[in-house]
C-alpha cells in the first residue's frame, strides 16, 4: 500500500512550494495490480486495430486435379495441361509451392476485445496509484530526482502554460481531468508508474471521479473504490504486534528425531531402561553360578581326594583318568534336569553350555520351595 | 513459555525468576513422578518373574504327580498363538499374536497354506517384543524404546511398561485385544538354517499350518 502522506503541498511552476495544502484523494491509495493494468492495457489496444487477411483466392487460382492412384505419385492435387514447368506440380496445399497458406486468415476475426468498465476502472486507477510511489515511478525511468514531491501537484496557474520547459518539469501530455481515464496516459504500455503532473483543481476532482471508501464516486454511475486485500501490508510488524503474540502458543523448537532402536536382549542399558528387574535377575544367575560352580568344584575336589585315598589303599595308579568320566556324567545328569527351566530365565545372557549346568543345579532345589 | 510484550528491566528479571522456579518445581516433580513409576515398573517385573516361574513349576509338578499316581496330565489348551505368514498380502515372514479361540482357529484353518502357527513360550515371547516390538502410536510403527510409549497408549488398560505387555500377552489378559493391537505385527527375517517347504503342511514335513511348540525354534531362527 502506498505510503502517502495524506496532505500535499502544491508548486508553483519554477519549482517553489505554495504553502498550499491538498488532501490526497484516495485514489491514490488504491492497491496496485499491474497485471490488471497490463491486462486491461492489452485487451484494450485491441480496438485499433485494423483487419487483415490473405486473399481469398490465393493460392487457388489454378484448375488442379489429383491424378490418383497407380501413377506412383503422391496423390496431392497437380497442375493441369503441359508445356511448362509448373504443369504436374502439386497445387492447393499447405505444403505444395504456391499453394494456400494453412488457414488463411479472414477478415471476420474477432479484432476488438471489450473489458468490463469496472476493470477498466481498476486499472486507472492503479496506475494512478502508482504514479505516487516514487520508487514506481523511477523504475519505469522517468528523471524524478529533482520532483520535491509525488503526487506533484501545481498551482492552477500553471495551466496557462504552452509549453512545459517553462515550468522546467518534463511533461508529455496535458490533459483534463476527465481524458484521464484514458490508461494510454496513466500507464502507457501497460506498466504503470508514470510520472504525472497535477493542477489543483485536477488534483481535487479526482475524489469526486472515483470516490473514495467512504463515498461512491458521483461523477461515475454506481462506482465504488475496491477494497484493499490487505489493509495494513507490514506483516512483519503486524506479527510482532501484541494482539497476536498473544494469542500464540510456544514455539516447538525441539526437533524429534527418531530414536534408534537397539537390541535389549544383547544390549544391557537399554534393557535396563525398559525392565530394572533384569539386573537383578542377571546378578542373582551370576551368584548362582559362581555358587554352583564353587560348589562344583569343592564335589570334584572331594570326590577326587576321596578316589586318591581309595587308590592309595587299592594301589591302582590308572584310577585318575575316570575321575573325569564321572564328572562329566554328574554333568549330564544334571542337564537333563536344566530343560524345562529354559523358559525361567527370559532375560538370560548367552553363558557357555558347560558352565550353565551347575548354574541351574541350585535353582532347581531352591525353587521348588516356593512352588511346593 | 508465552513470548511477552517488551516490559521494564525490573519486571522481566522478576518474571524470570519465577518462572525458573516453577520450571524448576516442575522438573522436579516430573522426577519424582518418574521415580516412582519405575520403581512400580520394577516391582511388576519382579512379580512377574515370580509368577511365569511358579506357572512353569505348578506344570512340572502337576505332571510329576500324575506320573507317580499313573495318570496323564493333560496341559491346559493354549490361549495364544503366534502367526507367521508365509506368503500375505502385508508381508512374507511378519508374525503376528492371535487369542485362540474357535472362531479364530477357523480362520486359520482356511488360510493354513499361508500361514505358520504355534503356541509361542516366554522366550519367544519375550524375544519378539524386546528385539523386534513396534508400537503402533498415532498410526505410525514406532520403536518401543521407552516405557512411556507403552504407558501413554496401553495406560488406561493397566500396561505400562515392556514387561506389563509381555505379561498381558503371555497369560491371556483382558486386555489382550489392546495389546494386541497396539503391537505392530512382528517383521521377522528369513529363517536362519532354512524352511523345509513352503508349500506344505508342517505335518507333512513342510512349513505351513498348525506346529504347536515348535514355533518356538522357528522364532528363534527368524529373530
Amino acid at each position: 500500500m502506498a505510503c502517502a502522506c495524506p496532505l500535499i503541498l502544491m508548486y508553483y511552476r519554477k519549482g517553489e512550494s505554495s504553502g498550499k495544502n491538498v488532501t490526497l484523494p484516495a485514489v491514490f491509495k488504491y492497491p496496485i495490480g499491474p497485471d490488471i493494468v497490463n491486462f486491461v492495457h492489452t485487451n484494450l489496444r485491441k480496438k485499433n486495430r485494423q483487419p487483415y487477411a490473405v486473399s481469398e483466392i490465393a493460392g487457388h487460382q489454378t484448375s488442379a486435379e489429383a491424378w490418383g492412384i497407380g501413377r506412383a505419385v503422391a496423390r496431392i492435387p497437380r497442375v493441369q495441361s503441359g508445356g511448362t514447368h509448373r504443369s504436374g506440380q502439386g497445387a492447393f496445399g499447405n505444403m505444395c509451392h504456391g499453394g494456400q497458406m494453412f488457414a488463411p486468415t479472414k477478415t471476420w476475426c474477432c479484432w476488438h476485445r471489450r473489458v468490463n468498465t469496472t476493470q477498466k476502472r481498476y486499472a486507472v486507477c492503479c496506475a494512478l496509484a502508482a504514479s505516487a510511489l516514487p520508487a514506481l515511478v523511477m523504475s519505469k525511468c522517468h528523471r524524478i530526482e529533482e520532483v520535491p514531491e509525488l503526487p506533484l501537484v501545481v498551482e492552477d496557474k500553471v495551466e496557462g502554460c504552452k509549453q512545459t520547459k517553462e515550468a522546467k518539469h518534463p511533461w508529455n501530455y496535458f490533459a483534463q481531468c476527465k481524458q484521464i481515464e484514458h490508461l494510454k496516459l496513466a500507464a502507457p504500455g501497460g506498466h504503470v508508474g508514470r510520472f504525472c503532473i497535477w493542477t489543483k483543481s485536477a488534483f481535487r476532482k479526482l475524489d469526486e471521479l472515483y470516490g473514495t471508501w467512504r463515498k461512491a464516486a458521483s461523477l461515475k454511475s454506481n462506482y465504488n473504490l475496491p477494497m484493499h486485500k490487505m489493509n495494513n501490508t507490514d506483516l512483519s510488524r503486524i506479527l510482532k504486534s501484541p494482539e497476536i503474540q498473544r494469542a500464540l502458543r510456544a514455539p516447538r523448537k525441539k526437533i524429534h528425531c527418531r530414536d534408534l532402536k537397539k537390541n535389549p536382549l544383547k544390549n544391557l542399558r537399554i534393557m535396563l531402561k525398559l525392565n530394572l528387574y533384569t539386573k537383578i535377575m542377571r546378578w542373582n544367575t551370576i551368584l548362582c553360578q559362581a555358587r554352583n560352580h564353587k560348589l562344583q568344584v569343592d564335589k570334584a575336589a572331594a570326590a577326587a581326594a576321596a578316589l586318591e585315598a581309595k587308590s592309595d589303599e587299592k594301589g591302582v595308579a590308572g584310577k585318575k583318568p575316570v575321575i573325569g568320566k564321572k564328572g562329566k556324567k554328574a554333568a549330564v545328569s544334571v542337564k537333563k534336569q536344566k530343560k524345562p527351566l529354559v523358559g525361567k530365565k527370559p532375560a538370560a545372557t548367552k553363558k557357555p553350555a558347560p558352565e550353565k549346568t551347575p548354574a541351574e543345579k541350585k535353582p532347581t532345589t531352591e525353587e521348588k520351595k516356593p512352588a511346593a | 513459555k508465552k513470548k511477552v510484550p517488551a516490559r521494564p528491566e525490573t519486571f522481566k528479571m522478576q518474571r524470570n525468576f519465577t518462572e525458573l522456579k516453577i520450571n524448576g518445581l516442575r522438573k522436579k516433580f516430573a522426577q519424582k513422578m518418574l521415580h516412582k513409576a519405575r520403581t512400580l515398573i520394577y516391582e511388576k517385573a519382579e512379580h512377574y518373574h515370580k509368577e511365569y516361574r511358579q506357572m512353569d513349576r505348578t506344570e512340572i509338578r502337576v505332571a510329576r504327580m500324575a506320573r507317580k499316581a499313573g495318570n496323564f496330565y493333560v496341559p491346559a489348551k493354549p490361549k495364544v498363538m503366534f502367526l507367521l505368514q508365509l506368503l500375505c498380502l502385508c508381508q512374507i515372514f511378519s508374525g503376528t499374536f492371535v487369542k485362540l479361540n474357535k472362531a479364530s482357529i477357523n480362520m486359520l484353518r482356511i488360510a493354513e497354506r499361508y500361514i505358520a502357527w504355534g503356541y509361542p513360550n516366554l522366550k519367544s515371547v519375550n524375544e519378539l517384543i524386546y528385539q523386534c516390538g513396534y508400537g503402533k502410536i498415532s498410526k505410525k510403527q514406532i520403536a518401543l524404546t521407552d516405557n512411556t510409549l507403552i504407558a501413554r497408549s496401553l495406560g488406561k488398560y493397566g500396561i505400562t511398561c515392556m514387561e506389563d505387555l509381555i505379561h498381558e500377552i503371555y497369560t491371556v489378559g483382558k486386555c489382550l485385544k489392546e495389546a494386541n493391537n497396539f503391537l505392530w505385527s512382528f517383521k521377522l527375517s528369513f529363517p536362519q538354517g532354512g524352511m523345509k517347504k513352503k508349500t506344505i503342511h508342517f505335518v507333512e514335513s513342510g512349513d505351513a499350518g498348525n506346529r504347536e511348540d515348535q514355533i518356538n525354534r522357528l522364532i528363534t531362527r527368524m529373530n
